[in-house]
């Protein structure tokens, strides 16, 4: 139970220092906004499209800019616990009883609650725009949720990483190089099947396209388990691998 | 016989690279002492400290804390101790009262204990009144005094203190010196501190080891180690060093009758003498019967400057030598932070 504990102060902390600062609240929605606005107009004509999955094109990329914001969340994860380190305050947790696990632990499920924040604004700013989630407020639950367990990985993989390389610098330049591409191979912005075959099978392996497939059948077409299940297995088991991965390297980094 | 509560015997760390931090270090500390390595930076005091608190594994040898064994029982020892590090890592973004609060918590002290404590701990260090501000609007020496309250809210038994005063100014470090103090006679706690500041070894420590190269060269009660050197210090410059009148001269000041010793430093010599007043003419003398001429002359009672300098055979306060030296030092601090 003692473990528990321990998680929920780290995640505390990571939740306080959140809320102490507003202005990374706002940033960190307002780009996606301007985002929904701008392409969401931009592409409009795109819907036209004969056998494009949505009339709107709003409501198709919604779900795509919901993810976005978690990866671009996600990624930095890692971050904190490469200041922590940095400024001693890791060696102040470590000295103390608690378990060692926590520390990953509790840092990865405060990023996935900020985005989770972070997801039911940008949700609630792309009603506001016009989008529909035909699944009402039952879907736009399973929505965030998906999206939360999409951050827990992305913030694994940041960790980890951070856990290998120990620098702020590196691990932003390395976090930052994976963003643009695991967006774009994804079907994030775009449907994956008027893509080339490459792309294709590209997209098919991005752990991101497993995310937004499952959102956007919840948003567009239904409660159609058949199509939404398998993809949310995938991302909850690889997200159990990531969490594992990120905590044995951290483990391994601190001894 | 006082009880020890820490322990090393022969604890030796060494980082990849062959570098050696502490080097078969044994010594004991005793209950509800003010113990303190005093020496350069990257001579093994942080080193020793991280072995101790569990966060590093020794390389060899072994150590209890509290009578647990540092290498098996990490838990028991975590939980006796309290942690003060170098970095004053308080979290600018929560308030005083916070970082205290989740200190409790890291220590599972309950919820009704937790809320004494801390408003114990903000008395004792002063800072009731800014409890509820942000760390990020405190000055260093309000961080290092929030930071010693954190180490303190689960009433460890031994509390170690890496640099208490590094980069604070003369009148805070008197004041931390006067907590450190009050909290072994208030709290009857055991204090391991390290420092590179004599005058804090000096006036704050009951027992200090001096470090150096990841070695003890002597453990000793300040007072004592001082006396030892043998008499005040004398350090005189010839006008010129080379010649050989010079030398004819130090052979004549080592036969007057009150020179404990005379050892050649840089460009100078220090001559250690019983009674400093009274030799300083007799010296003049015999460097006038041989012809030499004496460019300058000081004298000192005897600091731990000078314990460390007869020890190490350098001082405390040239912060480098070599290139190679910072060099070393460097990989040394890089991999204790990692």
């Amino acid at each position: 139970m003692s473990v528990l504990v321990d998680i929920w102060n780290v995640c505390w902390r990571e939740l306080k220092r959140f809320r102490r600062q507003p202005a990374r609240i706002f940033m960190s929605i307002a780009q996606p906004i301007i985002w929904l606005v701008l392409l969401g107009n931009m592409m409009q004509a795109v819907s036209q499209i004969p056998f494009f999955p949505t009339k709107n094109y709003l409501d198709f990329m919604a779900p795509g800019i919901v993810v976005m914001t978690t990866i671009f969340g996600g990624v930095f994860g890692g971050l904190s616990i490469v200041w922590d380190r940095r400024l001693g305050f890791l060696n102040k947790m470590l000295a103390a009883p608690i378990s060692r696990s926590s520390i990953p632990i509790g840092k990865m499920i405060a990023t996935s609650l900020i985005s989770s924040l972070q997801a039911t604004l940008i949700i609630v700013a792309a009603l506001v725009l016009g989008a529909n989630v035909i699944t009402g407020p039952l879907g736009i639950v399973a929505m965030i949720l998906i999206a939360m367990v999409l951050c827990l990985m992305l913030s694994g993989i940041s960790l980890a990483l951070g856990a290998l390389l120990k620098s702020q610098e590196t691990l932003m330049v390395v976090m930052n190089f994976l963003t643009m591409p695991l967006m774009l191979t994804s079907s994030a912005l775009f449907p994956a099947q008027f893509m080339p075959q490459w792309l294709q099978d590209i997209a098919i392996l991005n752990p991101i396209t497993h995310a937004i497939e499952p959102i956007r059948k919840i948003t567009t077409v239904g409660w159609d388990w058949a199509m939404i299940l398998p993809d949310v297995a995938i991302i909850v088991a690889l997200t159990l691998v990531v969490i594992t991965i990120a905590t044995l390297l951290f483990r391994r980094s601190i001894s | 016989m006082p009880k020890s509560i820490i322990k090393t015997e022969n604890l030796t760390k060494i980082y990849p690279g062959n570098i050696k931090a502490v080097d078969n270090v044994s010594f004991e500390v005793e209950e509800e002492e003010i113990y303190g390595f005093l020496g350069p930076n990257g001579a093994g005091k942080t080193t020793t400290i991280l072995m101790l608190i569990t966060l590093l594994k020794p390389t060899s040898g072994r150590a209890t804390v509290c009578g647990f064994d540092m290498a098996k029982e990490q838990a028991k020892v975590r939980s006796c101790i309290g942690y003060v590090s170098q970095d004053t890592a308080v979290d600018e973004n929560l308030t005083g009262r916070e970082n205290l609060l989740l200190q409790g918590r890291f220590y599972h002290l309950p919820k009704e204990i937790l809320e004494k404590r801390i408003d114990e701990v903000l008395e004792m260090v002063d800072l009731t009144d800014r409890a509820n501000s942000l760390v990020s609007t405190y000055s260093g020496g309000m961080r290092k005094r929030l930071d010693i309250a954190e180490g303190l809210i689960h009433r460890p038994r031994v509390l170690f203190v890496d640099e208490p005063t590094l980069g604070l100014d003369i009148q805070t470090r008197h004041k931390i010196w006067e907590y450190i103090q009050r909290l072994r006679e208030e709290a009857h706690m055991t204090i391991f501190l390290t420092t590179h500041y004599m005058d804090e070894a000096d006036k704050l420590c009951d027992r200090i080891g001096i470090i150096d190269y990841g070695q003890i060269k002597v453990v000793g009660k300040p007072n004592e180690l001082k006396n030892q050197i043998g008499g005040d210090i004398i350090t005189l410059k010839f006008t010129n060093e080379t010649n050989s009148y010079a030398n004819q001269a130090i052979e004549e000041i080592k036969n007057l009758s009150s020179i404990e010793n005379v050892v050649p430093i840089k460009d100078s010599h220090n001559v250690v003498a019983k009674d400093g007043e009274t030799t300083v003419p007799k010296i003049f003398e015999a460097a006038s019967k041989v012809g030499a001429t004496i460019e300058s002359i000081s004298l000192k009672r005897p600091s731990l400057d000078d314990v460390f300098m007869a020890y190490t055979g350098r001082e405390l306060r040239e912060e480098t030598g070599s290139k190679e030296d910072l060099m070393k030092e460097r990989i040394r601090m890089w991999r204790v932070r990692m």
